[in-house]
Order: C-alpha cells, then sequence, then structure tokens
C-alpha cells in the first residue's frame, strides 16, 4: 500500500487586481485573494486517483494561509485520509526554500512513497517547490509528469516535452514528482460533502520549527508591467518595408 | 307505460340469470384487483414512504377536475374530445348499470318518463362513444402522430370497449325489434338499428336467440377487459385518479424539495427504484403514452435524447423488470438524457395525470453531482460559483461594476434604507451583452423617482437553476449568504429582472415577512396602474412577446409584462404557443453553463422561426437577462437579423418615457 504525500500551497487568485506593497518588494497581501495552486490541484487529483486504483494513503500538507482550511476540506471530502496545515510565521508569504524545508520535515515522518506536488506555480520566485523538497528529503525528482503508475518500489511515469513528445520512465521510490496534469482533470466536490467533512473530518495543525529562507532570492523591487513604447506602424510596399526594417535593426546594432 | 323489463329474452329455465351475472362479474372484479394489487404492490413494497394523505377535499377536488372532467386531457381539441368522448360515454354507462342495479333489486324508479329519460341519455353516450372511438381509431391508425407508439395493447383495448358497446347496442336493438314499444324511438340509435332486423323479416324467436347470444358475448368481453385491465392501456383508468389523488399538495410547482434524509439525518441520493418515494414509482405506472409532454418539450424538439414520456416510462419498466433493481443513473436511464432537461415545466404542465417528471430528473441530477458526474463546463460554472457566488468567475468586486457610469450613484442598500432591493443576478450584472440593458433599467427606475438600492458585492447568485442542476450543497450555502446580506437591508420589496431569481426568492428562500418580490414586469405594471410611471410616447410597434418559463408556467405572471407593453403603445401579436404553452428558450435548469451537446435546431432557434412568421412583427421582446443573450444569438444563427429586433421590455419601457 503505498504511503502518498501531496504537497500543496495557496497561490495568489488572478480574478483580482494585484498590487504592488508599500516597499514595493512583493505583492500586497492585505488585498490578496488566494486559491490552489492550480497544478498542486492536479497533484491532489492524481494522489487520490493513485489511491483509488492501487489502494494506499494519501496525506496532504499546505502551509497556513487564507482559505487553506476549506481547501484541505475539500481534498478530504475527495478522499485524502490525512490533512496537515502547517503554522508559522506567514503572514507575510515565505520563499519556497522556507517552505520546501517546512515540508520536507512535515513530510519525513510519514515515510513517503511518493511526494506529489505541482510543477510550477505562479508564485514561485525561487523555483519550484519539488525539487528542493527532493534535494532535503534526497530523493529522486522528476517534473512536468502527466501519469503515475506504481509498480512495487518503482513508478512508471509520463512525462511531457515541448511539441507533444511524451516520455516514460522509471524511478525508483521513494520520489518527488512535479505533476504538469493528473490522468483526469480535478474532480468537482459537492458542497454538501465539503460541509460534511467540515463537521467530521480533522485538520493535524503543526507548528513549522524554524522557517528558513537561505538559498532563497531576495526581491529589490517588484512592479506591475509598465506600459510599452508606442507601437511604431511600418508601412509601404514590401521594397520599402525590408529597407526600413534594415535601417531599424541597423541604428539597434542587430545588424 | 314504458317498464323496465329485467333480464328480457332469457329463457325462464335458467332460474336465476342474476345470479350468473353477479358470479362472472364478482369473479372478475376478485381477479382484476388481485392482479392490480400484485402490479401495485411494488409501489409501497420498494419505495420510499412519504404522506400524501393530507388536505383531502382538495385532493378529491383534484380527481374530480383532472380524472372526471379531464380539464388536462382537453386542453388539446382533437385528443381531448376523441378522450372526453369515450371516458365520459363509459361513465354513463357505469351510472347507468348502477342505477339499473338499484331498480332491480332496491327501490324501483325506471319506468315511465324517467325510463325514457334514461334509454335516451344512454343511447346518446353511445352514439359519442361511437365517434369518439372512430376519432381514436383515425388518430392511431391513420394520423399516426410521432407522440404516440403504438402498442399491441392499445389495440386489443380499443377492440374490447368498442365490442362492449356494440354488444350493448346489439341486444337493445334485437329487443327493440322484438317488443317494438311505441318509445322506441327515443333510443335513436337502437331504434334504426332495430329498424335493420326487423327489415330482415327475421322471426322473433330467432331475433331474441341472437339477443341471448350477444348478451352472454357482451357479458364475457366485459369479464375478460376488466380481468386484462391492470396490465393493459387501461391501466390508467385506475392509476391516473390515484396520480391526480397523490400529487403535490405541499409546495408550489416553483419549490423544489430538499434531498430526503434517512432516519439518521443523511441526504438521499436516488440510485436505486428504492430510493424514490412510492409516489414516484406510481408516476410510471400512471402515464397514460399520451406523449403530451414530449410534444411540449424544448429538449425532445432540439433533437436531444430526452422525452419525459420514455424518462418516465424507463421508470415503469425498471419497476416491472425481472431480476434485480437496476441502476437508475446510466443504466436505466442515460446521463445525457437527464441532463438534457431545461426544467421549462412544460411536461408538467401538460401532463393530464399530474405526474412529476421534474422532481425525480432533480433527484437523479443530485445523485450525479454527488458522484462528480458532471461536463467541465459545468464543472467550471460550479466552481465559480462557490469561490466567487457568481458563474462568470469573476471578483464579487466587480458584480457592481455596471453601476459606475450611473449618476446618481445607486445606493448601497446595506448601508442605507431604500424602499425597493434591486437583486441585479448574475446575468445582468457580469454579462457585457447585458451592461447596457442593466444600466437602462436603473436609469428607469431614476426617472420615475423610485426608491431603489442594490446590495453591489454582498449579492450572491441567488441559486435557483444551482438547486434544479442537483447541486443542493451549493444553493444552500449561496441562500445562506444572500440571507444574511439581505437581512443587513432595510427595503420593503425586492425586485428582480431575472425570472431565475424571482421564483427562487419568492418560493424557495425563507419567508421574508410582509416584503413581497416582484418581478420589473409587475412593478411596472403596478406603476402605471397607480399613475407613477407615464409613458409619453406611443412607440406604435407590432411586437410579439416571449414568456420566460420562470415567470409564465411556474409563477402565472403572463398579464403585467403585456400590459406593460401595451402601455407603451405596442400592439402585441402572440405566438402559436403562448403563455403557459411558451417554448423554452431552452437555457434553463443550468443548461447555460454545460455542454450544448448534438442539437439539430436549439429551441431559441425555433422559437425565432415561430416568431418571424407573425405578420409585420418587427420587435420580440423578453422579460428575462438570459433570454437577451439566448435570443441574440439565435437570431444570427438562424440568418432573421434583419427582421427581428430583439429588446428586453425596460427598452421599450425607456424609449416611451
Ligand atoms: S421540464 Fe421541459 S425540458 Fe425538462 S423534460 Fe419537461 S418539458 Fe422537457
Ligand atoms: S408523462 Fe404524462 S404527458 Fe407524458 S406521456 Fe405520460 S401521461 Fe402523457
Amino acid at each position: 500500500m503505498a504511503k502518498i504525500v501531496a504537497i500543496v500551497k495557496m497561490v495568489p487568485d488572478l480574478v483580482e487586481e494585484l498590487e504592488i506593497n508599500e516597499a514595493g518588494t512583493g505583492l500586497d497581501r492585505d488585498w490578496l485573494r488566494l486559491i490552489i495552486n492550480e497544478f498542486d490541484n492536479h497533484a491532489i487529483e492524481q494522489a487520490i486517483l493513485l489511491k483509488e486504483r492501487d489502494a494506499g494513503e494519501v496525506t496532504v500538507i499546505a502551509p497556513d494561509a487564507e482559505g487553506v482550511e476549506d481547501m484541505l476540506f475539500t481534498t478530504a471530502a475527495k478522499g485524502a485520509d490525512r490533512m496537515i496545515k502547517l503554522a508559522g510565521d506567514l503572514e507575510e508569504g515565505a520563499n519556497n526554500h522556507a517552505l520546501a524545508r517546512a515540508f520536507a520535515e512535515a513530510a519525513k515522518p510519514y515515510q513517503p512513497d511518493l511526494i506529489l506536488t505541482g510543477v510550477q506555480a505562479n508564485d514561485d520566485l525561487d523555483g519550484p517547490v519539488g525539487p528542493l523538497v527532493a534535494e532535503y528529503l534526497g530523493m529522486p525528482y522528476v517534473g512536468y509528469i502527466s501519469g503515475v503508475t506504481i509498480e512495487g518500489n518503482k513508478a512508471i511515469v509520463r512525462k511531457e516535452y515541448p511539441g507533444g513528445l511524451i516520455g516514460e520512465m522509471e524511478v525508483t521510490l521513494p520520489a518527488v514528482l512535479g505533476i504538469q496534469a493528473g490522468e483526469e482533470p480535478p474532480r468537482y466536490v459537492a458542497i454538501s460533502k465539503v460541509r460534511q467533512m467540515m463537521k467530521t473530518a480533522e485538520i493535524d495543525e503543526q507548528e513549522i520549527s524554524e522557517l528558513n529562507p537561505n538559498g532563497g532570492v531576495i526581491a529589490k523591487r517588484m512592479y506591475l508591467p509598465e506600459a510599452a513604447k508606442r507601437a511604431e506602424m511600418i508601412e509601404g510596399d514590401e521594397e520599402e518595408i525590408a529597407a526600413k526594417l534594415v535601417a531599424i535593426f541597423k541604428k539597434a546594432g542587430a545588424l | 307505460m314504458p317498464e323496465r323489463l329485467n333480464y328480457w329474452g332469457i329463457p325462464h329455465t335458467w332460474g336465476k340469470p342474476e345470479l350468473y351475472v353477479y358470479t362472472i362479474m364478482f369473479l372478475a372484479a376478485a381477479i382484476m384487483l388481485f392482479r392490480f394489487y400484485r402490479q401495485a404492490s411494488p409501489w409501497w413494497r420498494i419505495g420510499r414512504s412519504e404522506p400524501r394523505w393530507d388536505k383531502l377535499h382538495l385532493r378529491v377536488w383534484r380527481v374530480i377536475q383532472y380524472a372526471i372532467i379531464q380539464t388536462r386531457v382537453l386542453r388539446q381539441r382533437y385528443p381531448g374530445l376523441m378522450h372526453v368522448a369515450i371516458a365520459w360515454s363509459f361513465f354513463v354507462f357505469f351510472l347507468g348499470t348502477a342505477l339499473a342495479t338499484v331498480h332491480d333489486h332496491f327501490f324501483e324508479f325506471l319506468y315511465g318518463n324517467t325510463l325514457v329519460i334514461y334509454k335516451f341519455t344512454l343511447d346518446v353516450f353511445t352514439i359519442i362513444f361511437i365517434i369518439g372511438a372512430g376519432m381514436a381509431i383515425y388518430r392511431r391508425y391513420a394520423q399516426k402522430p410521432e407522440r404516440l407508439t403504438l402498442e399491441p395493447g392499445f389495440t386489443w383495448t380499443l377492440s374490447l370497449i368498442v365490442i362492449i358497446v356494440l354488444g350493448g347496442l346489439g341486444t337493445e336493438s334485437l329487443r327493440l325489434a322484438v317488443e317494438r314499444p311505441d318509445w322506441g324511438a327515443w333510443s335513436p340509435a337502437g331504434w334504426l338499428l332495430a329498424q335493420l332486423w326487423i327489415s330482415t323479416g327475421a322471426s322473433e324467436t330467432t331475433l331474441t336467440n341472437w339477443h341471448l347470444g350477444i348478451w352472454i358475448f357482451h357479458l364475457l368481453t366485459v369479464a375478460v377487459t376488466l380481468i386484462t385491465l391492470p396490465t393493459g392501456t387501461l391501466l390508467h383508468t385506475l392509476t391516473g385518479p390515484l396520480n391526480a389523488f397523490f400529487s403535490k399538495l405541499d409546495r408550489p410547482m416553483g419549490a423544489l424539495a430538499p434531498a430526503a434524509e434517512t432516519a439518521e439525518g443523511k441526504p438521499i441520493f436516488v440510485s436505486k427504484l428504492s430510493d424514490l418515494t412510492w409516489k414516484q414509482l406510481l408516476d410510471g405506472d400512471a402515464c397514460t403514452e399520451c406523449g403530451r409532454c414530449q410534444d411540449a418539450c424544448p429538449a425532445f424538439g432540439a433533437g436531444t435524447p430526452l422525452s419525459p414520456k420514455k424518462l418516465i416510462l424507463s421508470l415503469r419498466d425498471a419497476l416491472h423488470h425481472n431480476g434485480g433493481q437496476p441502476n437508475l443513473v446510466g443504466e436505466a436511464i442515460p446521463e445525457e438524457v437527464l441532463w438534457s432537461c431545461t426544467t421549462c415545466g412544460a411536461c408538467i404542465q401538460e401532463c393530464p395525470v399530474l405526474i412529476e417528471h421534474i422532481d425525480t430528473i432533480v433527484d437523479l441530477r443530485r445523485t450525479m453531482v454527488i458522484e462528480g458526474m458532471i461536463d467541465a463546463e459545468l464543472q467550471d460554472a460550479l466552481t465559480n460559483l462557490g469561490r466567487y457566488g457568481n458563474s462568470f468567475g469573476q471578483s464579487e468586486r466587480m458584480r457592481a461594476r455596471w453601476s459606475k457610469e450611473i449618476e446618481p450613484k445607486v445606493k448601497d442598500a446595506g448601508k442605507e434604507a431604500v424602499e425597493y432591493l434591486w437583486f441585479v443576478g448574475d446575468y445582468a450584472s457580469y454579462s457585457p451583452t447585458l451592461t447596457e440593458i442593466t444600466q437602462r433599467t436603473a436609469e428607469v427606475f431614476q426617472k420615475i423617482g423610485l426608491d431603489f438600492g442594490i446590495m453591489y458585492k454582498g449579492e450572491n447568485h441567488a441559486g435557483n437553476d444551482v438547486r434544479r442542476v442537483g447541486e443542493e450543497g451549493l444553493f444552500e450555502m449561496l441562500v445562506e449568504k444572500n440571507v444574511k446580506a439581505m437581512s443587513r437591508c432595510d427595503y420593503q420589496s425586492i425586485v428582480t429582472t431575472d425570472p431565475h431569481t424571482y421564483n427562487t426568492l419568492k418560493n424557495e428562500y425563507p419567508p421574508n415577512g410582509e416584503q413581497p418580490v416582484l418581478h420589473y414586469s409587475e412593478l411596472l405594471d403596478q406603476l402605471i396602474a397607480s399613475g407613477k410611471l407615464k409613458l409619453s410616447n406611443k412607440l406604435g410597434y407590432k411586437v410579439t412577446y416571449h414568456d420566460p418559463c420562470y415567470l409564465g408556467r411556474y409563477n402565472g405572471v403572463y398579464d403585467a409584462p403585456r400590459r406593460v407593453i401595451e402601455a407603451t403603445g405596442c400592439e402585441i401579436v402572440e405566438m402559436p404557443r403562448n403563455r403557459d404553452c411558451a417554448l423554452c428558450c431552452g437555457a434553463g435548469g443550468g443548461r447555460i453553463w454545460m455542454e450544448e451537446g448534438e442539437v439539430n435546431e436549439r429551441p431559441s432557434e425555433s422559437r425565432i422561426r415561430e416568431a418571424v412568421q407573425l405578420k409585420g412583427v418587427t420587435d420580440f421582446i423578453v422579460a428575462c437577462p438570459k433570454d437577451i443573450t439566448m435570443y441574440r444569438d439565435a437570431v444570427k444563427t438562424t440568418g432573421e437579423e434583419n427582421n427581428l429586433v430583439i429588446k428586453d421590455l425596460i427598452e421599450l419601457v425607456y424609449e416611451a418615457l
């Protein structure tokens, strides 16, 4: 019976307009609305699918954030067995290095065979979480996965390459996989099921012993995209346009 | 003096003929009841219990209205007249036989003029029956409308009842031919036939023997009919009235019941027959297979796999199918069938025996939702509704963006007291094509001097169609949020332009005291009547009006919008399918959120084609935001863009102000 851990986090929901904080170094968290990272949602789906197919136990770990409990109850309604919320000094957010250390520490006691996480997230400033967790736990990592089968102490994974190529490879367990897409799209859970879980399921809250951001990047300035300079339309017949282009390229030092 | 002759022409050597008659009839009736019991007992053996014995007087009235007078059957002329000709004749024949029994054994009264009237009435109904039966034969074997499937059982039944009536006529005419009473012509049909027998010159004995033969045959046919009744077409004569008697009385058409619960308080999701109530199973056995629902169904008309008739008959088949209960979803009834329903209510409106299709469809949809068997588009919509309170997946802060340009600013009903709380609804709030109409509505309200406000981001989708999709938990959550937001507002009435919102607020939300819920057509109508709204321009257009399902069929609001249109100086030309027969636009019941699937002709396109047939009509008036979206699309796809303008009621009012 495979022990599967899904590592997930809440990220800024882009339906709201993003604002920069006063220091100009990050997002203004007062205005943030959070949503589960779409890729993490696929990782959860993949974990549940594996459990349904081959039996197994699914533990979901997420750092505390607004809305994280609803999200965890939703995963419980989908079939997760254990939900862990990592608490700590997370108000200002934490970089992925700090989170990955916390994730690794929290996952270790469960001796997972497989750790699944989204291959990327929209707030990954210092690289994705998956490879970092793999590093801290000394496990192999494969990313951009869109299908997993467990066979004994190995996992056969499908990896998507740009241009539509698909590779199949074997990884020795335990391993960390960065999920690009679950084999099925994330399922819908009826609200009544989630509400039922809110009454019956429990979220295990664990304190993060130390938030250590070492190795991450420090953002000096964060700003909204600035409006680009006005585009210049090049007019004329083919010959003229070509001549004008050559002149422009020369001026820019490209030719 | 005219006198009734009991058992005329039965040889005296037979002793007491009534003994034979009563024995045979008693046996036949006993077998009939036993077989009916066998047919019916699965209802309560398999189905869940549900109390439907309250308000007996109303139930009896429904039987009188729907089973005896048959008002529903009479909604359609040809089949209506055909059916009542047959049914009422049989009622009269039963009554006649009962009166004769009373006369024979208890109280003699059939003599003299009373007897003549009695004979005359029975004879006239014999003629009426023959006309009805002729119409039925023509309909089934010559007209063959698509909605009727010709079962062999139907031919058998029709033959039996025709033989019964002809047998009665035969014996009566032979008796008249022998007796030749001077009042014989008061049985015109019998008398005419008697003349035929007389003209053959047959002897009285021959005629009397013929009479005896036919009499015995008549008796046996009645017995056979009784015995076969519970398994044939005539079963509906028992189940139809029962279904009318037990039809729902506890809530209006616009209110769905929450999922039933087990003794432990767990919701029941219907997957097997035993999860349905006995009444839902009775629905299956009550179906007369008349196909009226199918004819009226927009989903069937569009070529989707849904036929409400077939759906109900699938329940019947599942109930009487041997060997185990099939899975209802997927096995007995395909998923796409259940998802195709727009919950327009046309089937319910037409069904002569008051079958409750939508309740069962929604029950089964709830099962599919809880199992996650929903298409991707619907999943997105529901996820958005759960997260943002609207199906558009936009922030609630954007809900009132349409109002930015309105001057003076629209009041926030959560902050100041208003007379009218305007529940704007999702489509009117978020859909870019509707922004202008929503702004017009605000402008009209302001010009009239209406004291109104909106809830801005406090408003959530009202949930009407969320509930009809089968996502009951989400519906409850939306209701809670809205009720909370509304309780913070100080208002006297609620007004909305959206019939779906209107329906659920009015019929499904917790009662909000004295504060009425108004559709804007009702509000405008009231304001016109009270003189508060004066329309100075007479527009003079020739228009047609489309009744939204949730305003018309569900809530009976037909006249208010029409009066408003007339007040703008427009002339209304009705489409053939108007008022309670109006065709659904195809968007309801959550269809607007689902993948369309394969259709031959969208209901909205069929509707536009119906409207452009009307001479001189330039404008198609709607009173529902979704209709604007649906029909503006449909005029394009049908290529009728230049022939018909889709307008909201408020646009007419704005123009006429
Ligand atoms: S409610 Fe309307 S769409 Fe649904 S089955 Fe009845 S007639 Fe058809
Ligand atoms: S469900 Fe009602 S309307 Fe439809 S075929 Fe049966 S009896 Fe007729």
